[in-house]
């Protein structure tokens, strides 16, 4: 049956020259390691945070008094309400998790050098966003830890010099966060950034297609192929291991792996995205004490409570994630294999170090 | 030939354990979307007697759907499904004519719910009540 379908839409369509080109027939370098299969691991979480948000909107109400209610009536009273609901949630923290060990494996094999600048570029951006849809959806449920972590985060922006004010207030439609904040924010969750994510993904994966997946820098068969910029070059990998059946099984390992643990999160560990002022409604004349926010921006958190002046705190960590969104450009030597560029090494491990040790602290503090 | 049967096998496994991740990941989405069970208002619900002048019609929602009570000009209550057997409108009462008028397609019952011209195949549903100390009980 399956057969005769094929047989049908190949002679009519070439369905077979597709599963050549793009599946049986795209050769992987024979090193290629797990690490490059949490792409496609992102790709599923990604597909998953779209369908369990659709869902979640038939239910979900974006109305600064009835937000509260409506997440409440999801968790307790529809079937499997909790259920459609803790994935998207545990989905979103474990979307930024695979997403920094899918950029730590790129940083340390060198696979954002020339000529893939712009595959990192566009992964940074996603990066990037994927903290903006977290931020926004944040405060969808309207509880107290939604509106305390929205006025916290938005009013950062104020350190700006002479547009600060006007741009938070832009931000949140209003002097406080409010409905009108609600409103822009529940618009740019479930309707713009998903779009512009989508877009940046396709942009990701046709850079990807057009050079081609770059071979670990160590391993069996490890290949030293200096890039220089003359022609246009696809980089192929005669005689390697093909996509399919080879790859796509360890890309299925990969996403079991992780279905494993994201479903022992989101049925033992319920209460890992929140804090107990997420199950009180948001009240905009009481502070909860020790309000903090999302595990993955605590570092951030950190670093603006050091520094003395604000705009002082916003300007180190602009100026850290615009070193590490132009890395390519800064770091030019062909050189990829880790243990070869010592002095990299040393400022990625001391990087990292530092990140957790801010995060740390600021869970702590 | 040996390792043919075995990757059979394994092709097998894989296949069964996708189709039993989907069905898991599908049950719980179609208990999500479907209706919610025990809605659509009370079994049984009670109008006071006295709201009804004779010749009158009171539609409310029973039983999640919507139904109508009427008094008619000879002091005869009667409750009906206001729900037009043809095309699911819900029917007007016309209180000059003491009958029923569906808007949609014309339809016409009388009082008592039966078809009086029109297209609707069947008369409109009856529902019980009873009467007990000037309150009407329906359902």
């Amino acid at each position: 049956m399956l057969n005769r379908l094929y047989r049908w839409l190949d002679l009519r369509y070439g369905i077979g020259e597709i599963a050549e080109k793009e599946l049986t027939g795209y050769l992987l370098p024979r090193n290629i390691n797990e690490w490059y299969s949490l792409g496609s691991v992102l790709l599923v979480i990604f597909a998953i945070q779209v369908v369990t948000g659709m869902l979640l909107m038939i239910y979900y109400v974006p109305d600064a008094d009835k937000a509260f209610k409506s997440v409440s009536f999801i968790m307790n009273e529809v079937p499997f309400g909790w259920f459609i609901r803790l994935c998207h949630a545990v989905g979103s923290n474990m979307m930024v998790a695979v997403l920094l060990m899918h950029m730590l494996s790129t940083l340390m094999m060198g696979s954002y050098k020339a000529p893939r600048e712009l595959n990192w570029v566009t992964g940074f951006t996603l990066f990037a966003l994927v903290q903006g849809i977290s931020l926004t959806g944040y405060l969808a449920p309207w509880s107290q830890l939604s509106f305390w972590a929205t006025t916290v985060a938005t009013n950062s922006v104020s350190a700006i010099p002479v547009l600060g004010p006007t741009l938070v207030e832009f931000l949140r439609g209003g002097k406080l966060v409010g409905p009108a904040t609600l409103g822009r924010f529940f618009a740019l969750h479930a309707a713009v950034l998903p779009v512009v994510i989508a877009a940046f993904i396709g942009a990701h994966l046709f850079f990807l297609k057009r050079t081609g997946i770059s071979a670990p820098p160590f391993g069996r068969d490890e290949t030293a192929n200096p890039f220089e910029a003359r022609e246009y070059h696809y980089q192929g990998h005669p005689g390697g291991i093909p996509f399919f059946p080879n790859y796509a099984l360890q890309d299925l390992s990969s996403i079991s792996i992780y279905f494993a643990v994201f479903l022992a999160v989101v049925f033992f560990w319920p209460n890992m995205p929140f804090t107990p002022d997420a199950f009180v409604p948001a009240d905009p004349f009481k502070t909860p004490a020790h309000i903090k926010p999302e595990w993955y921006f605590l570092a951030n958190y950190q670093t603006l409570k050091i520094f003395p002046s604000e705009l002082l705190g916003l300007s180190v960590q602009a100026a850290a994630m615009t070193f590490l969104a132009l890395l390519p450009f800064i770091d030019r030597s062909p050189e990829r294999h880790p243990l070869k560029r010592p002095l990299f090494l040393t400022l990625a491990i001391a990087g990292i170090l530092l990140w957790i040790a801010l995060s740390v602290w600021g869970h702590l503090s | 030939m040996e390792n043919e049967g075995r990757r059979k096998f394994l092709g097998v496994c894989v296949a069964g354990c996708t189709v039993a991740a989907a069905a898991a990941a599908g049950y719980p989405v179609l208990r999500y979307l479907a209706p919610r069970s025990g809605q659509g208002g009370a079994a049984k619900l009670v109008i006071p007697a006295g709201e009804l002048k004779e010749g009158d019609a009171k539609f409310f929602e029973f039983a999640g759907s919507s139904a109508v009570l009427i008094k008619t000009s000879s002091g005869q209550l009667v409750a009906l499904s206001a729900v037009c057997t043809h095309l699911g409108c819900i029917v007007q009462w016309v209180k000059e004519k003491q009958q029923f008028l569906c808007p949609c397609h014309g339809g016409q019952f009388s009082t008592d719910g039966t078809v009086l011209g029109g297209p609707p195949p069947r008369p409109l549903a009856k529902i019980p009540f009873t009467v007990t100390e000037g309150n009407i009980t329906i359902g």
